[in-house]
Order: structure tokens, then C-alpha cells, then sequence
């Protein structure tokens, strides 16, 4: 792996740049569709190779015809499926240097459109490339938001509808895993109009992604939907509806946070059904950043006093004291203290149980008015730097 | 019929014809007390079919059926007006009727699938408000069949899988039509009650899996307290004593420990260890007994018997059964030797006698008055033995 964080398939040493740049010019015939199969095999190798090193990279970079005939060769039904497949690997590669998505998006303007007609087809083997390209793709706030575009322009049914149905359908491609949906998905929902198909009440896409949290086989893909709900739940508007009986998103959150804790009788009824008498052998979500993801998530949603209150309501506190108690990581438990004292803190005292009926006196009530407004502004504050500070996330791919 | 100009024939026919009713009373009207039954009996004015159409008191309402229904209309025109009837019977909430027009329409195996699959989706519904929620989900897949990817049959389908709680495939049903329409609000509203009711059902499966866990764990640390004073049971049916050893006998005692006994006890073991048993005290002089639902295996019998026989029991005549008076006695299993009690013992030490056998978990005791004339013509006769 070359870069930390980024998806990459292995290269090998490159030499001095020159002989590399006329190196690389000359592949290009043999890349082209219809040159001899063992020769375009060899060139793809060679070219995966060259992707796995920087300078290899930006060798290629400067090549758009090469690029163009990469792209073209990755997404080709014909040729030996040694080549596409490699072929599909270099994207990878290139896509996750940021400094090339110019020049890939310039030697093939359609690299978006095909990438993602290749990642969502089921019949295609190498989906899963495509998939890691578009998630490395992503990353970049510009090449994230030019894919948001093509997504929304395409055919109702092929666009967002279609990769999260890609996502959340098992054995959807028999060839392709497609884990990394997940991340790209995560990406995508920091651009306001991938939220707002994802959050469409008059819809059921959300809801689909839940269960996911769950998802044992792959924690890129769990990963992936995690972020995505979390970025999800900036969307203080949809608060109510998501932790709602549309949704019902807060046991989702909570399940992956959960152990096998042995609870009263009492304490369980307070749970929601999802939590209740776990069975012995229940693990906790493995993977700490996912966690702390998790708790991220739940943090936002007490935004809002009566999100607050649900949250406190069903039973939040009792599995993140049990959290706290098993917690190793301490990023993660500091993640897990901050969000305990939102839901202790604020008890109302005696007397005062229904703030509604309290009366006050009207100065003091405009200084509290004022200091809501204050608080609520760092808050969003805060969250915005939460939100910048996440951008182009992924759990750290194999 | 030409032109505007009435005919002057015509014109004077009319006028003869009414002139008749100068003399003649006009006999085709209403009847004025009864105008209104009249009314409704003519098939245009008619605002609800009679549910049976006798030729003989509606002779036109016969007519105009007998045209609609006729055989000689194509299996097309014959199987929708079945169709309509039967939507008719639906509105009116009369879906026996309304299936019975349905499978009609079906019966005519009319050629037009869209029809078919409307009636079969039709009956479905009408099957679905009977409680006939096989039958309604059988009649939606044969929609389906016809056409795969009718909305109304999906819906329905999800619904009885719904009220069959078969919830997945409630949930799976949905997510098929929301893939035709995805913003269709029967399904999403469906799809997430299903959802719930899955998620609900499994939080109860794993409560009682939870439940039986530890049921069988209180039943093992009941059975090896058992085990551990070495006292000797047996069940009902068994004739043979057996050693508590035996594992085969272990779990039909397994299964007596879950079941409460006849008078609603059961052995139980507090936080110390210690065991309580129901104990039956019987007095065969007045074919009377007691039960005790929990006696502490520490405890003694003369603790009970005081509390007991505080007062003299009403069935006691003589008034002799008083504490200090009592004898307590086991029988062993061949009920032919008796075994004298001390009363200062405690349960537990009678229970470890070697020939003391608990039966059916509830060890029992026989009581009679020393010296009394009923005592002595008891024991007569049999072989008793003095328990230390």
C-alpha cells in the first residue's frame, strides 16, 4: 500500500522519469482495443506496475492518451479479463492521488458516468474496481460533487436509487463484493443533495442502510454506512422523522455500541426492542473509529431539545455507561463521557419537571432566550468543523 | 324517426288515448298509501339490489339480469360484469358475495390477463376482509403470475403476510413494489410497521431463549441439591425405587421441577442454599390433610405442628389433636412399614432417611394422636420402626 488511507493494488520501482515518459508513449499502441491479447496483457501489467509509485503516476498523468485508452480498457467487455481487470486496477491507483483527477477527468470526460455504470452493473466482474475508484474518486470535495451531478442526472432507477439498492441487496453483483459502496456512499452524503434523496420521507432509503450497521463481513462497509448516517444526522430538520417510528434510527446506532450486559428487569423494559436481552455471545463493534462514529452520530441527534429527550428516553444512557466501563480506546471514551453528560445533565429539579409550566419572570426569560441562541450557534459551529474535519473519510481499506 | 313536425296520426291517437281517461280511472299508476315500495320495485329507481332476484316479484329486475349474464356475450364482456358485480358487493361490504362474483368472472377463463389478474387481485381483497388470509395470499400470487408487477396485488400480499406475521416476507414483498413505485405510501407504511413487528418478535424469541436458560439452570442447581443431600425420589409412575444417580430419572424430574405440583408449589432454593419443599401432612383418623407450601428443610416438624395446631382443626371432634399429642409417621414406598418421626427433627434429617422416598416432589407425612384408640388400631399389625 502506498498511500496511508487510500485503496492501491502493489506496483513495482520505477526508474529515472525520462525513460519513463518515452517508456509509457510507447505502450500505447499496444493498449489500444484489438492489439495482440499477450502484448496488451503485458502493457496493462506494466502500467499497473508504473501506478504503484509516484512518479510512475504522474508519468502516466501527463499521458491523456494513455489515460484515455486506460479508462477504456477498464471498462471493456472484450479484451482478456487479466487486462480489464488490470487495466481497472490502475484507475484505482491513479484516483486515489488527488492530484491527478484533472488530468483523468480531462482524458476522459465520461470517467464518471462509466466508472459508475460499471460499479453498479451485476453482470460486471470487475466492480469492485470500478467501485474503488469512484471511492477514492470521492474523497476530493470537486470530483465528489461532479459525481453527485452525474448521479442525479442519470435515468430515475440508475442514479443514487441504484447504488444504494447496489449496497443493500446481498449477492446484487455475484462477483463483486462492492464493499466499497460503503465508503463512497459516506463521501457522496456530504453534498446536501445526496442527503436529501437519502432522507426523503416519502421515500424508504434510510431505512435500508440500518441494518447495516451490523454488517459482520466487511468493516469498510460498515464503515461506510455508519458515516454515512452520521453525516445524515446533521440534517437537524429530520431529526424528529429519523428518530421517529418511520426510522426508528436510534436502536440502529445503539445495537453495534451494545454488549451482552445482563440489565433488570426494569432497566430492559426502558430499552428499545432491538437492545433487550441480548444474547451472551454479542461483540461489540470491533473497529474504534466506527464507534466513535457511532457516538458521533447519536451526539448529533441530541441537537435539539425533544431529539435530546427521545434519546434519553429510550434507554441511551444505560448502554453507554456500560460502553464507557468496557471502552479501551480513549478517544473513543472521551467521545463516550461528553455525549453521557448531555443525556445526565439538564435534569430538571423538583418542582421544575414540566418547564412549560414554570413561570418566568419575562427579563430573565429573554437572557435565557439569548443564551439558547448563543449555544445553539457554537453548536452548529462546532459540527461544521466536525463535518470539514471529516471530509473525504474511510476507514482504513485493506 | 324525421323531421320536427308531429305527425297529425300520431297526434290524434294521443288524443283519443287520453280522452279515455275522461271515463276510465287510469289502472297502471301508483297506488297512493304504497307508492313509494311501488317506486323502489322498478329497476331504474332501484337504490340497492335485492340480494336475490325472484323472477316472480321482479319480473322485469329477471329480464334485465338474464340480458347481462347472458351465455352468448364473450367470456370477456361476461367475466367483467362479474367483475363489476362483485366490486358492487365489495363497496356494500358483502365479500362473501363479492367472491362469489369474482370466481364467476374467473370461471369464464377469458383470455384478457389484465382482467384476470384484476379479479384475482379483487377476490384477494375480498378474502383479505374475510380473515381468509391464505386463500386472499394464494389469489395474489396467481395475480402475480398474470402480471408480476401489479401494484394492488403487492400491496395485498404484503398486507397478509402482515396478518399472517410472516414479517420478512411482509418486509421483502414491500421493498418488490417500492421497486416499482418507491414512493407508493401503502407499502412504506406496511413495510415499516412489518419491520417493527420482525424486529419485536425477535427480542421475544430471545427473551424466552433467555427465559429457558435460566429455568434449566435453577432446575440443575435444584436437582444436584438433591443429589448432594443424597435424597432419594421417585415419580409417579415409577413402582421400583432408583437411585437419584441415574440420569435417565434426573430428567423426568427435570420436567417435575418446571411444572408447579397440583396445589400450585414448587421446590425452591434460597440464596443460602437452602431448601424448601411443599410437604403434605396427612391424617387418615378424619381422611383429612394439610399442605405446607414451603417447609424449610431446617425447620422441624414441631415448629409447624405448633403453628398449626394452635387451635384444634374443625374436623377434629374430640379435640385431642393438639401439638404435644401428635405423632408423626412415614410410610416406605411398599407401604408396609412405618417409620416413627421424631417431631424436634428436621425435615431434612427425615428426608435422608435411607428409606424415606420423596414421591412426586412432595413429601408426605402421616398424623395421628398417641395412645388414641385410632392410633393404636393403625399401627396395629404393621412394623414400625423409631427414626432417630
Amino acid at each position: 500500500m502506498d498511500q496511508a488511507g487510500r485503496t492501491a493494488w502493489p506496483g513495482a520501482p520505477a526508474g529515472p522519469e525520462a525513460t519513463l515518459d518515452a517508456e509509457a508513449a510507447e505502450l500505447l499502441p499496444f493498449l489500444k482495443q484489438g492489439a495482440r491479447a499477450d502484448l496488451q496483457t503485458a502493457a496493462a501489467q506494466h502500467i499497473l506496475a508504473l501506478t504503484g509509485t509516484g512518479p510512475g503516476r504522474a508519468v502516466l498523468a501527463g499521458q491523456a492518451g494513455l489515460l484515455q485508452a486506460l479508462a477504456e480498457l477498464a471498462a471493456a467487455a472484450a479484451p482478456a479479463p487479466a487486462v480489464a481487470r488490470d487495466a481497472a486496477r490502475a484507475l484505482v491507483n491513479l484516483a486515489a492521488d488527488p492530484s491527478l483527477h484533472e488530468q483523468l477527468l480531462a482524458a476522459d470526460p465520461g470517467l464518471h458516468a462509466r466508472l459508475l455504470g460499471r460499479a453498479l452493473d451485476p453482470q460486471w466482474p470487475w466492480a469492485d474496481e470500478a467501485a474503488a475508484a469512484l471511492a477514492n474518486l470521492s474523497r476530493e470535495p470537486a470530483p465528489c460533487a461532479a459525481l453527485m451531478e452525474t448521479l442525479a442526472a442519470a435515468a430515475p432507477g440508475s442514479g443514487l436509487e441504484r447504488l444504494v439498492c447496489a449496497l443493500c441487496t446481498p449477492g446484487y453483483n455475484a462477483r463483486a463484493p462492492l464493499h466499497y459502496l460503503g465508503p463512497l456512499l459516506s463521501n457522496l452524503s456530504q453534498q446536501p443533495a445526496a442527503r436529501a434523496f437519502l432522507l426523503d420521507p416519502d421515500r424508504c432509503v434510510v431505512q435500508r442502510l440500518l441494518p447495516l450497521t451490523q454488517y459482520s463481513d466487511s468493516s469498510l462497509r460498515r464503515g461506510g454506512v455508519v458515516g454515512t448516517l452520521r453525516n445524515c444526522c446533521f440534517e437537524h430538520r429530520h431529526h424528529e422523522w429519523l428518530l421517529g417510528p418511520e426510522v426508528d434510527i436510534l436502536p440502529f446506532l445503539l445495537l453495534p455500541l451494545a454488549g451482552s450486559e445482563d440489565f433488570s428487569e426494569e432497566e430492559m423494559e426502558r430499552l428499545p426492542v432491538d437492545l433487550q436481552y441480548l444474547p451472551p455471545d454479542k461483540q461489540r463493534e470491533p473497529d474504534a473509529d466506527i464507534r466513535k462514529m457511532l457516538i458521533e452520530a447519536i451526539m448529533l441527534l441530541t441537537a435539539t431539545a425533544p431529539g435530546r429527550q427521545q434519546v434519553r428516553d429510550q434507554g441511551t444512557y444505560l448502554i453507554l455507561r456500560e460502553l464507557h466501563n468496557w471502552e479501551p480506546e480513549p478517544d473513543v471514551q472521551i467521545a463516550c463521557e461528553k455525549l453521557i453528560q448531555v443525556l445526565i445533565g439538564d435534569e430538571p429539579e423538583c418542582g421544575m419537571e414540566n418547564l412549560l409550566e414554570v413561570q418566568v419572570p419575562e427579563d430573565v426569560e429573554q437572557q435565557l432566550q439569548q443564551l439558547d441562541r448563543q449555544e445553539q450557534e457554537q453548536l452548529e459551529q462546532q459540527q461544521r468543523e466536525l463535518a470539514g474535519g471529516s471530509k473525504g473519510e474511510g476507514p482504513a481499506p485493506t | 324517426m324525421e323531421g320536427s313536425q308531429p305527425d297529425a296520426a300520431d297526434d290524434r291517437h294521443m288524443d283519443a288515448f287520453l280522452d279515455k281517461f275522461r271515463s276510465q280511472p287510469y289502472r297502471g299508476g301508483f297506488h297512493e298509501d304504497q307508492w313509494e315500495e311501488e317506486f323502489d320495485k322498478i329497476p331504474l329507481f332501484m337504490k340497492k339490489a335485492p340480494s336475490e332476484v325472484d323472477p316472480k316479484e321482479n319480473p322485469d329486475l329477471a329480464c334485465l339480469q338474464s340480458i347481462i349474464f347472458d351465455e352468448e356475450r364473450s367470456p370477456e364482456e361476461q367475466a367483467k360484469t362479474y367483475k363489476d358485480e362483485g366490486n358492487d358487493y365489495f363497496k356494500e361490504k358483502d365479500y362473501k358475495k363479492a367472491v362469489i362474483s369474482y370466481t364467476e368472472g374467473l370461471k369464464k377463463k377469458c383470455v384478457d390477463p389484465d382482467l384476470n389478474a384484476v379479479l384475482y387481485t379483487n377476490r384477494a381483497a375480498a378474502q383479505y376482509y374475510l380473515g381468509n388470509f391464505r386463500s386472499a395470499l394464494n389469489d395474489v400470487m396467481a395475480a402475480r403470475k398474470l402480471k408480476p408487477h401489479h401494484l394492488k396485488a403487492i400491496t395485498r400480499g404484503a398486507l397478509c403476510h402482515l396478518e399472517l406475521k410472516h414479517f420478512a416476507e411482509a418486509v421483502s414483498w414491500c421493498d418488490e413494489g417500492l421497486h416499482i413505485d418507491a414512493k407508493e405510501k401503502k407499502l412504506l407504511e406496511v413495510r415499516a410497521k412489518a419491520d417493527k413487528l420482525k424486529r419485536t418478535e425477535q427480542r421475544d424469541v430471545r427473551k424466552a431463549k433467555l427465559k429457558e436458560k435460566k429455568e434449566q439452570n435453577q432446575n440443575e442447581a435444584l436437582l444436584q441439591a438433591i443429589k448432594v443431600r443424597n435424597i432419594r425420589l421417585i415419580s409417579e409412575a415409577a413402582g421400583e425405587d432408583e437411585d437419584t444417580a441415574s440420569e435417565g430419572l434426573g430428567e423426568i424430574f427435570l420436567d417435575g421441577l418446571s411444572s408447579e405440583n397440583p396445589y400450585g408449589a414448587r421446590l425452591s432454593l434460597d440464596d443460602r442454599g437452602r431448601l424448601s419443599w411443599p410437604v403434605l401432612f396427612l391424617y387418615p383418623e378424619y381422611a383429612q390433610s394439610d399442605f405446607i407450601s414451603a417447609f424449610h428443610e431446617d425447620s422441624r416438624f414441631i415448629d409447624h405442628l405448633m403453628v398449626m395446631f394452635g387451635e384444634t382443626p374443625s374436623w377434629d371432634s374430640e379435640q385431642k389433636y393438639c401439638p404435644d399429642n401428635l405423632e408423626v409417621y412415614f410410610e416406605d414406598e411398599d407401604r408396609t412399614e412405618l417409620y416413627q418421626v421424631p417431631p424436634k427433627s428436621t425435615l431434612l434429617q427425615v428426608l435422608q432417611h435411607p428409606r424415606y422416598f420423596v414421591k412426586a416432589l412432595t413429601p408426605a407425612f402421616l398424623i395421628c394422636v398417641g395412645a388414641s384408640p385410632f392410633c393404636k388400631n393403625f399401627l396395629q399389625g404393621r412394623k414400625v420402626h423409631r427414626v432417630k
